[in-house]
């Protein structure tokens, strides 16, 4: 991969007087602390590359009008801008490839606005879900976007990667909870994007259905800058059970189930597969005295009414009890549930070949893939990571999850965690692992699946397979992007989107 | 079973003079633990973050940059002045995944507040100075005492004005350490503390030569003036046969059970008492029975030294709720691990603007509540909370005020500037 | 609770409970300490600090069920129901 050179100082120093004046000295940032800390998101990489992906400059925008003078500014002088909010996004998307300006979204996280009667709210990008619902929950809403970085990623990011839901068997995703936004293109001009031309619309048919294009585009397409959200009453009850079973089969059986049986408060259904289950054993309470009959967990949950939820509960209860699971318990049940919201791979959850404890990094690989390909898709991957294993003593198969998508049981994001080691990573390794995610991404189209259900495909090693994956679409992406960003400003580097600009020049 | 190794102690190093790189080894892995996870599960509880929304003066750049550091890509010149931002207040390192879920679980947790403190330190070693804060620990080592006064003295000569007229002993077991904020400027805390103990029958003196606990330079990055003081107050205490010291400001509180046990380990053999423990256990058991309607709607603001970083908030309630006549609007601890008055961490001292922007949200908090007073317990947040209370209207009174209040006790004193 | 040093400098005993983990405390889980003597070394833990954790983990748990929902359904409630049936 060849690194960009960081810009001249008085590039740079040009840059900032344009900005400057229009966002005030403080908003703009050149200051090396500032730089370092935005070139980086949580997914792996090479600790001794890090200077390869710095920005030249930082800003800290406070509305729409400020990114659209960013985004004019970086076209007048054609430096590349890169859109960050949260930095919790876990396929490099918010990472600098081409160095240029970071434009920092996160002071741009006020409520404008709370409309109890249509039941929505539109606030800034820089808002995060959890602080949005504490005041949400005052007025007895809730905007149920829950990732299991509901604590920590923001509007803005989730509109950049179409994120995926928890419970979005239930309220549906980003996509579906994301009614509009103000958009400001690569070139510098704002829109208002979503179901026809109201800001408050969940359907409508009038021209094109823009708003799917500008979610999900890692920030190649522009900056949302202001999002009208779509409201829930805040649930009455919460169920969420979690089963133990003696082997996988079983427990794949039941996780295909629990959605098919039309329960309507359903939320979601997760299963755990052996390697899961090995990994919760190491440190995790609840799982470290469970027997080692324990071989597969599937957990359900549901929201709603009370009533409903406690009928719709009685089911899945049947369901599981009759394929010969084993209730955990509420103890468990509720304590485990309450922790998905936020607990993920810790590193010291790391483990070397002897078995010492090493401080790891966490990738999340998210294929969306159907339901009667999950078994196979299991055993391979797990293939690689033992193949992989073998080779690096810096890697750690953590198991595997396969989360509901829909409300049906069609098509699940399969995720396997594995461990890296980043402080022992050198090039050879970082190398075997490009390859392998390679080889994982293949496993997952193999399958008739797709690279990611939520995080995005940008990766290292899978993105070589997008073009693969997307067929004729990934051509008229590359239209698309050149039409609409002209002089390849917006977040250069992703998703093979220079190929839009070197056909014309060939 | 292998023996535990202790954990990086921020102000070892820069007495042995060691360099940047002694740092970075000794926390390298401190460090990576955080930057391996990234996930910023820490963001929306800082306070210095959530004013500012500046990625770069995050929990998450604090331990990064020393990464970046062991890499060769940065310096102590470059990241000395960002660590500035915080306020020491705990909330990111028990928000932390790494302290919440597995902390306890591999005796490994995220010690951001020790990293800033350890980085400050590393600053001043290496002369690298915030003005302000070289002027308030020059001023604090000629005085024994901080100036919180601003030019007016303060000192030995002042020390125990405060005490005027109720007749407390020097000396003795039992020794009330009073911080210099509440000695020196909020003097109706002690006064209220020192009257509850008498009522309570609870026998206690003062030092013979009471200073500053050290804390605030150790905050600050001036490491041996701070332990030059814990000594003098160690030995002052070994000196009257003290056996138990007890503490009315969280700061003071975290001074002596995080810092002094790190400084002298087993040789610091006295026993620490959060004065809001014995007021409860004496209402509890009967020897303090609040009686005095308080007819006021109020708030509870969770001191963050008590609350986050000590797990302290049951006490403080339990008192609130057995005063009569007030209408307690409470909001839950957990909630309150993103608040912070904005008051610690020698913040005002160098960025009295943030601070204020930091008090002035807490403030807004307790007025959505629609309650006249914010009740707090930590005489280091009253000022800036006062400040924009002022401006909101909003009362900010001391816990130790209000209960004496209700005992029938004229404090007298004074609460600060008001 | 008073503070003292040497009684939050000394641990309970641990008691082993599989090959990878130990309690010192009722309920509390640890690590068993001869995994991490290689990469990462374990921090002095005061009792206290131990203490704090565990609560606040089941206080944050709480809030986060009660962020979500006024209600939690009991599936041992609803096991006993069908069980009935
Ligand atoms: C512990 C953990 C758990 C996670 N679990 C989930 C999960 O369950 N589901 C899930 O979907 N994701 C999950 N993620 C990934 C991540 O949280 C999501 O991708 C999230 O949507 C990113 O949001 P962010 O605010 O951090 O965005 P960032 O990381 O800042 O940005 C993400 C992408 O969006 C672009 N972008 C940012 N702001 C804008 C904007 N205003 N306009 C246009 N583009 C923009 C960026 O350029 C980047 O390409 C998890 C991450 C972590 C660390
Ligand atoms: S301090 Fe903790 S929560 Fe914050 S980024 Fe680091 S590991 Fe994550």
């Amino acid at each position: 991969m060849t690194v960009t050179e960081s810009l001249a100082q008085h590039v740079v120093d040009s840059l900032v007087a344009e900005l400057a004046p229009v966002l005030g000295d403080e908003h703009v940032l050149t200051s090396k602390t500032a730089r370092w800390n935005r070139a980086r998101v949580p997914a792996p990489f090479p600790v001794h590359r890090w200077s390869e992906r710095v920005p030249d400059l930082v800003v800290l925008p406070a509305s729409t009008e400020e990114v659209a003078h960013v985004v004019r500014v970086a076209n007048k002088y054609s430096v590349a801008i890169v859109p960050r909010d949260g930095g919790t996004g876990l396929t490099d998307g918010a990472v600098p490839e081409r160095r240029g300006i970071v434009v920092d979204v996160k002071r741009m996280n006020q409520i404008h606005e709370i409309d109890l009667e249509n039941g929505t709210c539109t606030v800034g990008v820089g808002i995060n879900m959890l602080k949005l619902n504490e005041v949400l929950g005052k007025h007895g809403f809730i905007y149920p976007d829950d990732p299991a970085s509901y604590p920590c990623s923001l509007i803005g990011g989730r509109i950049g990667t179409s994120g995926w839901s928890l419970v979005g068997s239930r309220y549906g995703h980003s996509r579906d909870l994301v009614l509009s936004f103000d958009m400001v293109l690569p070139t510098g001009e704002t829109i208002t994007v979503g179901d026809g031309g109201g800001q408050k619309l969940t359907k409508s048919s009038s021209g094109y259905q823009l708003k799917h294009l500008f979610m999900g585009h890692q920030g190649t397409l522009g900056i949302a800058t202001r999002a009208t959200l779509k409201l829930f009453p805040k649930p009455e009850a919460e169920f969420s059970p979690f089963w133990a079973f003696a082997d996988y089969e079983t427990a794949y059986r039941a996780v295909g189930a629990l959605p098919r049986a039309g329960v309507a408060t359903f939320a979601g259904a997760v299963l755990f597969d052996e390697w899961k289950v090995d990994y919760l054993r190491r440190d995790d309470e609840a799982y470290i005295p469970q027997p080692s009959s324990v071989k597969a967990l599937v957990c359900a949950v549901a929201y709603g009414n009370e009533d409903e939820v406690r009928a719709g509960g009685r089911r899945l209860m049947r369901i599981a009890r009759d394929l010969g699971a084993r209730y955990l318990g509420d103890e468990i049940s509720e304590g485990d549930w309450a922790a998905r919201h936020d607990r993920y791979a810790t590193p010291l959850h790391g483990r070397t070949r002897n078995g010492q404890v090493a401080p790891m990094s966490w990738h999340c690989e998210d294929a969306a893939i159907n339901y009667t390909r999950l078994p196979a898709v299991r055993v391979a991957w797990h293939g690689i990571l033992d193949r992989l294993r073998r080779d690096y003593d810096v890697f750690d198969d953590w198991g595997m999850f396969a989360y509901t998508s829909g409300n049906t049981g069609l098509d699940y994001l399969t995720e396997i965690d594995v461990g890296i080691w980043e402080q022992e990573l050198d090039d050879r390794a970082w190398a075997a692992w490009v390859d392998a995610k390679r080889e994982i991404a293949a496993v997952s189209l193999a399958h008739g699946g797709s690279i990611s259900a939520c995080h995005g495909s940008c990766r290292e090693g899978e993105v070589d397979l997008v073009p693969e994956e997307l067929g004729g679409a990934y051509e008229v992406m590359l239209k698309i992007k050149r039409a609409l960003d002209p002089n390849n400003v917006m977040n250069p580097g992703k998703y093979g989107l220079d190929r839009a600009y070197r056909t014309e020049d060939s | 079973m292998t023996d535990l190794v202790p954990l990086p102690d921020p102000t070892v190093h820069s007495e042995a003079g060691s360099s940047t790189e002694e740092f970075v080894a000794e926390w390298r892995n401190a460090a990576y633990n955080c930057f391996s996870s990234g996930h910023k599960f820490c963001r929306e509880v800082c306070p210095v973050t959530q004013v500012t929304r500046n990625e770069t003066w995050t929990p998450t750049a604090f331990h990064a940059n020393v990464v970046a550091m062991e890499q060769g890509d940065l310096t102590i010149e470059d990241v000395a002045a960002d660590y500035v931002n915080c306020t020491g207040c705990g909330a990111c390192e028990l928000r932390c995944p790494n302290t919440l879920y597995t902390g306890d679980f591999y005796r490994f947790r995220t010690r951001t507040v020790d990293l800033v403190k350890g980085v400050r330190a590393l600053a001043v070693e290496n002369g690298i100075h915030q003005p302000g804060w070289q002027r308030w620990n020059e001023l604090t080592d000629q005085r024994t005492h901080e100036p919180v006064l601003g030019e007016q003295p303060v000192g030995q000569d002042q020390v125990r004005d405060w005490a005027d007229g109720l007749n407390i002993p020097i000396g003795g077991e039992n020794i009330l350490f009073v911080d210099c904020e509440a000695a020196f400027y909020r003097t109706s805390v002690p006064r209220a503390v020192a009257q509850m103990l008498q009522l309570g029958g609870y026998e206690f003196g003062l030092m013979q030569e009471q200073w500053c606990c050290g804390g605030p330079a150790a905050e600050m990055g001036y490491v041996d003036q701070a332990k030059r003081f814990a000594r003098h107050n160690l030995d002052n205490w070994h000196a009257s046969g003290a056996k138990r010291i007890l503490v009315l400001d969280p700061h003071d509180y975290i001074s002596f059970t995080e810092d002094y046990p790190k400084y002298f380990g087993a040789e610091f053999d006295l026993e620490v008492v959060l004065v809001i423990e014995i007021f409860a256990e004496m209402i509890r058991d009967g020897r303090l029975t609040p009686h005095v309607p308080i007819e006021k709607a109020i708030t509870y603001h969770d001191p963050c030294r008590l609350n986050k970083r000590k797990g302290i908030w049951k006490e403080p309630r339990e008192i609130l709720r057995a005063i009569p006549g007030l209408d307690f609007k409470d909001v839950d601890r957990v909630t309150q691990w993103s608040y912070c008055s904005g008051g610690g961490g020698g913040l005002p001292i160098e960025k009295p603007e943030l601070t204020k922007r930091i008090s002035d949200v807490r403030i807004g908090k307790a007025a959505e509540l629609e309650v006249d007073t914010l009740v707090s317990a930590c005489p280091w947040s009253e000022r800036p909370l006062s400040a924009s209370g002022d401006e909101q209207n909003i009362d900010v009174t001391d816990l130790h005020e209000l209960l004496a209040e209700s005992l029938g006790i004229t404090v007298g004193g004074r609460r600060g500037d008001t | 609770m008073a503070y003292r040093y040497d009684e939050q400098s000394t641990p309970p005993a641990a008691e082993q409970v599989t090959d990878v983990a130990i309690t010192r405390f009722e309920h509390v889980f640890e690590v068993d300490p001869r995994l991490m003597a290689e990469h990462v070394t374990q921090q002095t833990f005061p009792n206290w600090d131990t203490l704090r954790i565990v609560r606040s983990r089941t206080d944050h748990l709480a809030w986060m069920h009660a962020h979500w929902c006024t209600t939690v359904v009991s599936g041992e409630e609803l096991l006993a129901e069908l069980d009935a049936e």
